[in-house]
């Protein structure tokens, strides 16, 4: 089996994604579930990289038709998704610091008073 | 920058709560002037003078400015019960540095609460305009309406679309929804609760205004151009942002 340039690639970016995902996680700033999602999408990539045809299957039984809009198609979908999250996560972090800063705010003032009862 | 030293504060709330026994006889001292300011160190402390002529209490929320804003307010504003400065470490927006003010005023038993801008385009003479309204038990919540005939073209176009948008999004039409000048009771500033941190709060209030069924009065007001407060507040880009943030909300409730 020769393997095409693009395969070779796909192969190469999928382990040393999933690589990375191990190191993150050992370092503790991966969850396991994260990293379970991580290794699962990357070693799909691989495997198609390693078998390009076996999309051909999954585009019939979608109705897709050919294997690599059904990739694309997959892709657009997911990085879709992800932002939408990264959205919300950004969206929520800037609401807590919000929380932070105002709330940082009215104690410094409560604690001035109480010093000065004192 | 150096943190406020703990002995200006002046001790003893003995005036506020004295006054606030008689609730029928409103007058300046139940009155509490909100006032977010951002990057203001031009205009804040002639602003604040004029409020202290007036014998308004005073509090001042700075909202993470860049400039001497913090360090200016400080020096006019004496700490005591009647004037305080709340600073926010970061800059966090209108809608965030308003809820600061509010809590802090309803703390510290605050009847009627007054938002006023400070860049020195309100006139404070306006701020017993809007309170009477509540003082009359007329109203809870009261927008003070500027005249769209007096601003130049792009401010005009863009308030107007503000207005639309208040109507689309939250169902209520108002003269002047991006109005800074606005007074409230405490029934009203228990009501609100305000999520959106940028410019979009003044939207968002006259919303859940609407939603707690409080009454509303408008009462006309002057504004004081000058070229300073003409380059801020509500243009178009403004007003394309803010759209852009009641979308995104309203999609947000919907599907999430």
């Amino acid at each position: 089996m020769i393997l095409h340039i693009y395969q070779i690639l796909g192969i190469l970016i999928g382990i040393i994604a999933i690589l990375l995902s191990l190191w993150r996680f050992k370092d503790g700033k991966m969850s396991l579930g994260m990293l379970l999602a991580w290794i699962l999408i990357w070693a799909a990539i691989i495997v198609i990289s390693v078998y390009p045809e076996s999309t051909s299957l999954l585009a019939t039984i979608t109705g897709i038709g050919r294997g690599l809009d059904f990739i694309l198609i997959l892709g657009l979908i997911g990085s879709y998704y992800l932002i939408f999250k990264m959205y919300n996560t950004i969206e929520n972090m800037e609401h807590e610091i919000t929380l932070l800063v105002r709330e940082l705010a009215l104690q410094r003032d409560e604690t001035k008073s109480k010093i000065d009862k004192k | 920058m150096k943190s406020t030293p703990i002995n200006d504060f002046k001790a003893g709330s003995d005036d506020i709560s004295a006054s606030n026994k008689n609730h029928s006889k409103l007058s300046s001292h139940d009155i509490y002037v909100i006032m977010p300011a951002y990057n203001e160190s031009k205009t804040i402390k002639k602003v604040i003078g004029k409020l202290k002529e007036k014998n308004f209490n005073i509090i001042v929320i700075d909202d993470g400015s860049h400039d001497e804003t913090y360090q200016i307010a400080k020096e006019s504003i004496y700490n005591s019960p009647n004037e305080s400065i709340y600073r926010h470490v970061l800059n966090r927006g209108l809608g965030a540095a308003l809820r600061t003010g509010i809590e802090a005023a309803v703390a510290r038993n605050a009847e009627i609460i007054v938002t006023f801008d400070a860049d020195g385009q309100h006139d404070p003479e306006d701020i017993i305009k809007v309170s009477r309204p509540i003082m009359e038990g007329k109203a809870d919540f009261v927008i003070g309406t500027r005249d769209f005939n007096e601003m130049p073209l792009s401010k005009k176009f863009g308030n107007e679309i503000m207005n639309v948008i208040t109507r689309i999004f939250y169902g209520i039409h108002v003269d002047d929804s991006q109005s800074g000048l606005r007074a409230f009771n405490r029934k009203a500033a228990g009501f609100l609760d305000i999520n959106l941190r940028g410019y979009g709060v003044s939207s968002e209030i006259i919303g859940e205004i609407k939603k707690h069924h409080l009454k509303i009065a408008e009462v006309p007001i002057q504004t004081i151009y000058t070229d300073y407060s003409m380059s801020k507040g509500t243009g178009l880009g403004v007003g394309l942002r803010i759209l852009f943030k009641l979308i995104i909300n309203t999609i947000k409730r919907v599907f999430l």
